[in-house]
Order: C-alpha cells, then structure tokens, then sequence
C-alpha cells in the first residue's frame, strides 16, 4: 500500500512537471485513436452489412444437361477445393420447374405449354461469407465457368465487385490509420517521457544516489505511459461515440444509413482499442526509459 | 563503541571484521590525474573516523568510491563484507539506502522544501509517512532547522543547506554515515550542533567517516585521523 502511494505520489510529480507537453500528447493519442477508431467502426459496420448482403448471395452455375448424383458430389468437391464455400445446391430441371411455377402460384398456366423440361439444370453456389470470398468472386466465378458441363455462371456482379472495392480499401484506410496510431502513441509517449526524464534528471540522479529500486524510478514513468494510452484512447472513442450518435440523429429517417443497422462497437472492442494502445504507450516510455535511464 | 586514538596508525587494521574494507585502492581520472594510489583502509563497525588532508587530497573522491558513486581504477572496496565491485544492481540499491551521504555539493533540490529533501530519502525506502514525519522533526531541532521546515531550500544560506544534506543523510539512521565537510559552511554553533549529532548517530552505533580539512574538529577529538597528501595516506 505504502509502495502504491509512493509510487502515485512520484506519478503526480511527474505529471506537473511536463503537464503542458502532457496534454498535447494526449491530444495527439486522442486524435489518432479516433481516426482510426471511425474508420475501424465503418469497416466492422460494412463487414456487418456484408454478411447480410451476402445472404442473397449465390452464384448460379448452368449446366447443359442434368448429371447424376455421383458427378454433383464430384463437383461440389471441386468447387470446395478451389474456395471457401458454405453450400452446394443442385437443382435439377424438375426442381428448377417446380420453383418457377411455385413463385408464378395463379399464373402458373403459362407454363402449361412449354412443358417441366424448358429450365436448364443448374449449381447454386454459396459463397462463405468473409471478405476474401467476396473480393474473389468475379475469379470465382471465372473458376465456375470451367467445370465441366457448365454454360453460365451468373451473380450479381456489380454490388458484389463495388462492395469488396470499397471494404478492400476501407481495409487500407485502416491499416495506414492503424500505423499512424501506433506511430504516434509510440513517438509522442516516448518523447513525452523523455521530456519528463530531463525535466527531473537532477532529481532522479539524486533519487539513484539516495538508493531508490529500480522499481521506485521506473514504474511511474511506465504508469505515465500507460495513463496517456488510457485516457488518450478514452478521449478518441468517446468523441467517436458523440460523432456516431450526432451523425445518426442527424440522418435519420428513410435514407442510405437505414439500408442497414449502423451499430456502435461492442465492449470487447473498446477494450481491445484501449487494450492495444496502452501497450504502445507503455512500449513508448519503455523505450525512452532504456535509452535514458543509465543513472 | 569503538574508539581509536589519534596516534594510530593509518591504516591499521582493527581487530573485528572491518565494516569498510579497501585494499590497495587507486582512482586515476582520465587522462592521468591520480587522485588516489594505493589506499588501505579498514574501519570498524561502529568506528568513528577523520578523514583529513589539504583541498585537492582526493577525500572526495574515496567517500565517492566507498557510496559506490564511482568505481576505483584499481584494488577491492568492501562494505558490510560485500564486494562493491560485484554486487548486483538491486543489492547496491539496497545498500545505498542504508549508507547516508552528506556531499560536499549538498545535492539537493533547490525547489523543494527542507523537509521533501529529507523525506525524499526516507520514501526511498519506504518508511510510513509517521515514521518521517516525527524523524524529521526530530533533526531539525536537533540541527536548529525548525522554522525553515517549509522553506524552499533553494532560499536558505549554504550553512542551512548543509544541515539540510545532513540531515538527508542521517534520515533513515544508516548503518554507514559519509560526511563530505560538513562544517564547511557553519558557525561554531552549528558547527558543535552538527558534530554533536554524529556523536548521538555513532553512540547509536552508526559507522561514520568524516572527511574534513577543518582542524578544529578533529584536533583535540578521541578519534582515529587518516590523513591524505596528494591521493596517498600518511
Ligand atoms: N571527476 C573528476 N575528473 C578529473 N579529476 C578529478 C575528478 N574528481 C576529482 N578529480 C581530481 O582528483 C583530485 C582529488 O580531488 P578530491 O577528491 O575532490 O579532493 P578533496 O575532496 O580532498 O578536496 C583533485 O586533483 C581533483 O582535481
Ligand atoms: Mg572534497
């Protein structure tokens, strides 16, 4: 207990010494933590919208002539080898019939005339819903358009193909935002440490010839680091949520938002977001402390 | 307590295990100023000694290397049975705590009240804020320093600071006491306060080493006197 206070009490030291440079650090984890945290929160929302999306997603391949059982296991084991895929249909031209007469329901009597044999047989493909499936389908699809007696490969090309663009690159935007993020909670908690370093040398120096543990010198320098992380990315994912409830009162209604759930990151999340920061700072000081630290 | 007379002669071994030990001890400061050569001398527990010689002798330098401040360029330094030389960053931590230094430069922070210089070293070692409390009180009336308590030591006059490293040093009662003269900067009044102190702290069993070149001091003192000319003992 008595460590604890010292420890605080050395913490607080510190802190009112750099307390300027202090709050721009946490300026800048603050603003890092929140660019990256919207773009993350608008990707994890796409990925979302995707997997909804993606329940309509299949893609139709037709065959030129219905084949027997031992060929669709063959084929499904085919399409399974060349990617990730949640399911395999085959429908064969009765059941391709009784489908089409089934949703035409009172209208089915136009059907009379061109007979239960008109629809080719076919595969529906379900593709598994992750973002590397997606991004793939149009070579998927090219794949498809090779088995053996296939004439057609249909799916809805344009949603999927802009969807994955823009999700690939939201990816990018997140990775670099990612970097940037690590970046500067690294550099500026380490410069921030170091400043305080210097700012308290003759101190410290003093400490080290009074005796102090390593311990004694070190632990509030790292709980520097980690306070920035931790209040830092505080600061950013409770701006995000302001943003995020603002832009959804602002935009709701019958709208684009509305095409699906926009959601808010789930606890595990923030603390995954808050989690990884953290360690950054504390590397931060650490760094700084190793290189400055040889009292 | 063990007394020595002033006739002893430098270096002499005591008859019980020495608390200080140095064997043949060297300091050359780069690029050839030798400061120190070939110092032997033990000190008993409890031993109380005078460590004396013109400005420039090098008494600075052997309290430095026996605080493990810095390192001689030759021979063995013991304190407390240990091997400077060889113990290990957490031990020389534990070992600094318990040898109080009063340096010759004071080294203590100027925007920091008297009593947060000397508490600084009793937090180092964890004592409960009642122990420093009352300690430090106590050393201030001893070393007539009450009613500069809350003053910013960078606002009292060098002999006040003095008392200030002092008292530093004796905070956390030490087993090892190394004063860097410590009557440098006092009156008599003072200057009889500070000696007085030593001489409670060392009947309490505190082994101090006092090095000075004030003959007033030790002249007519019952302790042993070692005496630097030039970095050698005499
Ligand atoms: N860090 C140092 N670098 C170079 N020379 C030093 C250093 N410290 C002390 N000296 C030299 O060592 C000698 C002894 O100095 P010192 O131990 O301070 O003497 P004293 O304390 O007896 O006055 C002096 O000649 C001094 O100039
Ligand atoms: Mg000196």
């Amino acid at each position: 207990m008595r460590y604890l206070a010292y420890i605080l009490a050395q913490t607080g030291r510190n802190l009112k010494q750099t307390w300027s440079t202090q709050c721009m650090t946490l300026l800048t984890v603050s603003l890092s933590v929140l660019i990256f945290a919207f773009f993350f929160l608008i990707y994890t929302n796409m990925l979302a919208a995707g997997e909804k999306l993606g329940d309509e997603l299949r893609l139709i391949v037709y065959l030129e002539d219905e084949i027997v059982p031992q060929m669709q296991d063959q084929l499904e084991r085919k399409i399974r080898g060349f990617s990730d895929v949640e399911k395999v249909v085959y429908v064969s031209r009765k059941k391709a019939f009784d489908r089409l007469s089934k949703q035409l329901d009172k209208d089915k009597d136009v059907l009379d005339d061109l007979g239960p044999d008109f629809l080719p047989p076919s595969i529906e493909v379900y593709p598994a819903k992750n973002l590397h499936t997606l991004t793939q389908i149009k070579h998927f699809a090219d794949f498809l358009a090779t088995l053996p007696q296939a004439t057609k490969v249909q799916y809805g090309h344009s949603w999927v193909e802009r969807f994955a663009y823009f999700t690939k690159l939201l990816q990018i935007i997140m990775f670099l935002s990612g970097g940037l993020l690590i970046l500067t909670t690294t550099f500026m908690v380490s410069y921030t440490i170091r400043l305080t370093i210097f700012a308290r040398r003759e101190e410290l120096q003093i400490l080290r010839m009074l005796g102090a543990t390593d311990a004694y010198i070190k632990v509030p320098l790292l709980l520097e680091g980690v306070m920035q992380g931790f209040l830092g990315t505080g600061f950013g994912l409770l701006s995000l949520y302001f943003l995020f409830t603002w832009i959804r009162e602002r935009f709701t209604g019958p709208g684009f938002l509305n095409l699906f759930e926009f959601s808010f990151f789930p606890l595990q999340i923030l603390v995954l977001i808050t989690g990884v920061s953290i360690i950054f700072c504390a590397g931060g000081s650490l760094t700084s402390m190793r290189k400055l630290l040889r009292l | 307590m063990k007394k020595t007379t002033e006739n002893t002669p430098p270096g002499e071994i005591p008859v019980d295990k020495p608390f200080v030990d140095l064997v043949k001890v060297s300091k050359i400061f780069k690029p050839s100023i030798t400061a120190l050569q070939d110092i032997s001398i033990s000190i008993a527990r409890g031993e109380l000694v005078f460590l004396t010689g013109m400005s420039g002798a090098g008494k600075t330098t052997l309290l430095k290397l026996i605080c493990c401040l810095d390192r001689p360029t030759k021979g063995v330094i013991e304190v407390e049975g240990k091997d400077l030389s060889r113990l290990k960053p957490k031990q020389l931590q534990l070992l600094r705590q318990n040898i109080g230094v009063a340096y010759q430069n004071f080294r203590i922070l100027p925007d920091l009240t008297v009593f947060q210089n000397i508490s600084m070293a009793m937090e180092v070692a964890y004592r409960s804020p009642t122990v420093i409390r009352r300690r430090i009180d106590d050393l201030l009336n001893m070393l007539l320093l009450t009613d500069k308590r809350d003053t910013e030591t960078g606002k009292l006059s060098r002999g006040e600071q003095q008392r200030v490293a002092i008292a530093r040093a004796a905070a956390n009662s030490p087993s090892l006491l190394l004063a860097d003269e410590p009557t440098g900067n006092l009156d008599t009044e003072t200057t009889w306060q500070v000696m007085n102190l030593f001489k409670q702290l060392n009947d309490a069993g505190t082994t101090i080493i006092i090095a000075s070149h004030d003959e007033t001091i030790y002249k007519n003192a019952p302790f042993r006197t070692l005496k630097l000319v030039q970095g050698k003992l005499v």
